[in-house]
């Protein structure tokens, strides 16, 4: 019998010659003008690694449209002042394939390999909290806009800022709005809630935001299922079994874009159908409409950090007409947080008047600036961990494929209703 | 329907496509005695391929069924021709072939890569939602279909080992490949065609997959794993033992809800594993040759 090393090498080779991109080739300087590492006197470089690959990749890809956007404004207004010098940002972007192990080997590549001055951070919680571990070893600011879990800020960094507001707060939101459903006669009185979170800290937050809620109204809810789940689920028909064999009136999920559009298409096939329905901060996305139907998104409810709606005056009405002018669409809520992610970055720098990492972290710190975020506010409190608080807006899908902001009632385009076609 | 009733039927409609994907794993190594780790990458191909299909030409995902089982068995037979059959057979060529298949993995998942991004990608037709009411209960026709498919494909398998000329060589190349070439089997043969008939299940079972979840070229991992649980399970080269093998994994499965977290079901058949392997390391139903 032959011996297999030929078929071996050759195997490898392929190998080697397909893997290479996935890292290298994502390698995207942007807002600068050339792939060199080395940094030179007039620029600032920042490294950054998101999801272009794997689970997250279609979200990653919003967060570099956010990015791109805020290194492109900043170099054309001649780039970020540094002690009245204007330098030009340069942004090294990698892909970490959407998981942990990679985020934080490529953080510790730009750190110390590429030599970058700040971190950007990635998009999603578990990634975030593997990451920013990285950055407080060496002490470089890390200002992120991907991790909303309250854990992540529980852990006494000093170099970690996060823009996502606690996912707790999510929960509160949408509970906030049917509260005041139920009060309206709309949702029944008590009514039984199922909680299905993925199994993870951001779930964990978004568990506890409903049963807080619950427990200070117990009048008027009573959770009946509480399940977790996993990440990247592909089966969740003993799940949903569960759900419908309770008879809850209100169906609240926390999920990402793919656990959303697999749960939902099972929803909808076991003949489920709930006064108040939702997936936390998923639900108008476009491609589930596409991969769904729209006739089965109809009265979704999200609560989300963001929404193109708030953009009617300031810098955020600025924001959003840019984002338009480039992309020829609105923006969601993850390209402007990823915007407003590099821009307090930029305005941290600003501040500190130097490119001292040191300074800059204490910058970030003190931040107390106007926002595209609602509440109009941006500051990292050291009381919150450094994570950036303010209201989440509600928002729910409607049958003419519009999703109007339906709470806090000061932003609301709409009152929204429970879903008239579940009894 | 009551709860119980309820998971029962979802037991029974999960065992099928779990069935589809082990029978090619267990029919590989039930004749090679090689573990396909290149399964997990034909499942995924499977899948991308009837997407495409749907996607450009707008094919029905069940009339691809067909070309795409096809041309995965031409993709099957030349990877046999072309490194498989270079590997030694048995216990010798188990870690070169272990590796060698995995390596075909990787490269047939970066290729997806490259060629459709790792955007998640779902397969959407006028019936994706559609479900029959039975006794109170709601029956996804996609299920039932993939059943149904699961069932037929399980009856042409043990029609074409039992009932053909092919069949009866296959099962005496896996009983003693070496008498075989004596009374003139074509041994080198038959196992470039059950390698490609191995491939074209599991192509066919990324396609049957592909219209219940969405996919990325991650998809089919999770997959090999179950598949391994079921085969080993049913006994190692067992086509009726990987049937019901593939019933129990669902039941376990499903039926775990009622005990544990959600998130811990997907792990209960992996303990089951566990235990078969340290009680009856033949699998539950013994070490069969096919048939």
């Amino acid at each position: 019998m032959r011996t297999p090393n030929r078929a071996l090498v050759l195997c490898a080779l392929a190998l080697g010659a397909c893997k290479q991109p996935s890292t290298d080739q994502a390698q995207q300087p942007s807002g600068g003008s050339t792939a060199a590492t080395a940094p030179s006197g007039s620029e600032i470089l920042i490294g950054a690694t998101l999801p272009l690959t794997g689970s997250e990749a279609r979200i990653g890809g919003f967060y570099k449209e956010g990015y791109d956007l805020a290194f492109e404004e900043a170099n054309q207004n001649g780039g970020v002042s540094v002690g009245g010098k204007k330098m030009q940002v340069r942004l090294t972007l990698l892909d970490d394939t959407s998981t942990q192990a990679t985020a934080a080997s490529l953080a510790d590549r730009l750190i110390n390999s590429d030599k970058v001055q700040f971190l950007l951070g990635t998009y999603s919680s578990h990634l975030v909290e593997a990451q920013s571990v990285v950055a407080e070893q060496n002490h470089v600011p890390y200002v992120n806009g991907g991790g909303g879990a309250k854990e992540i800020y529980k852990r006494g960094f000093k170099y970690l800022f996060g823009l996502l507001a606690p996912v707790q707060l999510l929960s509160t939101a949408l509970m906030e709005w049917i509260d005041s459903q139920q009060q309206a006669g709309k949702v029944p009185k008590p009514a039984k809630i199922a909680v299905l979170w993925e199994n993870t800290a951001h779930g964990k937050d978004f568990r506890s935001g409903v049963s807080d809620f619950g427990d200070k109204h117990k009048d008027g809810y009573q959770v009946a299922v509480d399940e977790s789940f996993e990440l990247n689920g592909k089966d969740f028909s003993a799940l949903l079994g569960k759900v419908k064999s309770a008879g809850v009136d209100l169906f609240l999920a926390d999920a990402h874009l793919p656990d959303y559009i697999t749960m939902q298409r099972q929803y909808v096939t076991l003949g489920l159908c709930h006064k108040v329905q939702s997936y936390g901060a998923r639900g108008s996305e476009k491609q589930a409409a596409e991969a769904l139907g729209a006739e089965h998104v109809r009265y979704i409810l999200s609560a989300v950090w963001w929404n193109a709606q708030l953009g009617t005056q300031g810098i955020t009405k600025k924001f959003v007409d840019a984002f338009k002018a480039k992309q020829k669409r609105d923006p969601e809520w993850y390209q402007a947080v990823a915007y407003e992610t590099a821009r307090a970055l930029f305005l941290g720098i600003e501040k500190a008047a130097t490119l001292d990492r040191d300074k800059v972290r204490d910058a970030l710190a003190a931040l107390d600036v106007e926002s595209i975020l609602p509440g109009g506010k941006l500051q990292f409190k050291q009381e919150d961990g450094q994570q950036a608080i303010y209201p989440f807006v509600v928002q729910q899908n409607q049958p003419d494929g519009s999703s109007p902001i339906v709470w806090p009632k000061e932003s609301a385009k709409s009152s929204g209703s429970p879903n008239p076609g579940c009894k | 329907m009551g709860q119980v009733t309820d998971l029962a039927v979802s037991a029974i409609l999960l065992a099928g496509l779990y069935a589809t994907m082990a029978y090619g794993l267990g029919l590989i190594y039930g004749v090679l005695r090689i573990v396909n780790l290149n399964h997990g990458g034909m499942i995924m191909a499977g899948a991308y391929a009837g997407w495409w299909l749907h996607a450009q030409f707008g094919i029905d995902p069940y009339l691809s069924l067909i070309p795409v089982s096809a041309l995965a068995f031409v993709v099957g037979v030349v990877i046999y021709r072309l490194l498989v059959r270079r590997l030694p057979r048995g216990a010798a060529g188990g870690v070169q072939s272990l590796l060698l298949l995995f390596g075909v993995w990787l490269v047939l998942r970066n290729a997806a890569y490259l060629l459709f991004s790792g955007n998640d990608q779902t397969i959407r037709t006028s019936y994706s939602t559609r479900a029959v009411s039975l006794a109170g209960a709601f029956l996804s026709v996609n299920r039932l279909a993939v059943f149904a498919l699961a069932l037929l494909v399980l009856l042409a398998l043990h029609l074409l080992l039992t009932r053909t000329y092919l069949g009866k060589a296959i099962r005496a190349v896996a009983q003693n490949p070496d008498s075989c070439t004596l009374v003139g089997v074509p041994v080198e043969r038959i196992y470039a065609l059950t390698f490609g008939l191995g491939t074209a299940l599991a192509a066919l079972a990324g396609l049957l997959a592909a219209t219940l979840f969405s996919f990325n070229p991650d998809f089919g991992a999770t997959e090999l794993l179950k598949s391994f649980v079921v085969v080993v399970l049913g006994g190692l080269g067992s086509v009726a033992g990987t049937a019901v093998a593939a019933l129990i994994l669902a039941a376990v499965e499903v039926f775990a809800i009622l005990a544990l977290p959600s998130y811990l079901t997907a792990a209960v058949g992996f303990v089951l594993l566990v235990l078969v392997l340290v009680v009856r390391p033949g699998g539950l139903f013994g070490q069969r040759v096919l048939g």
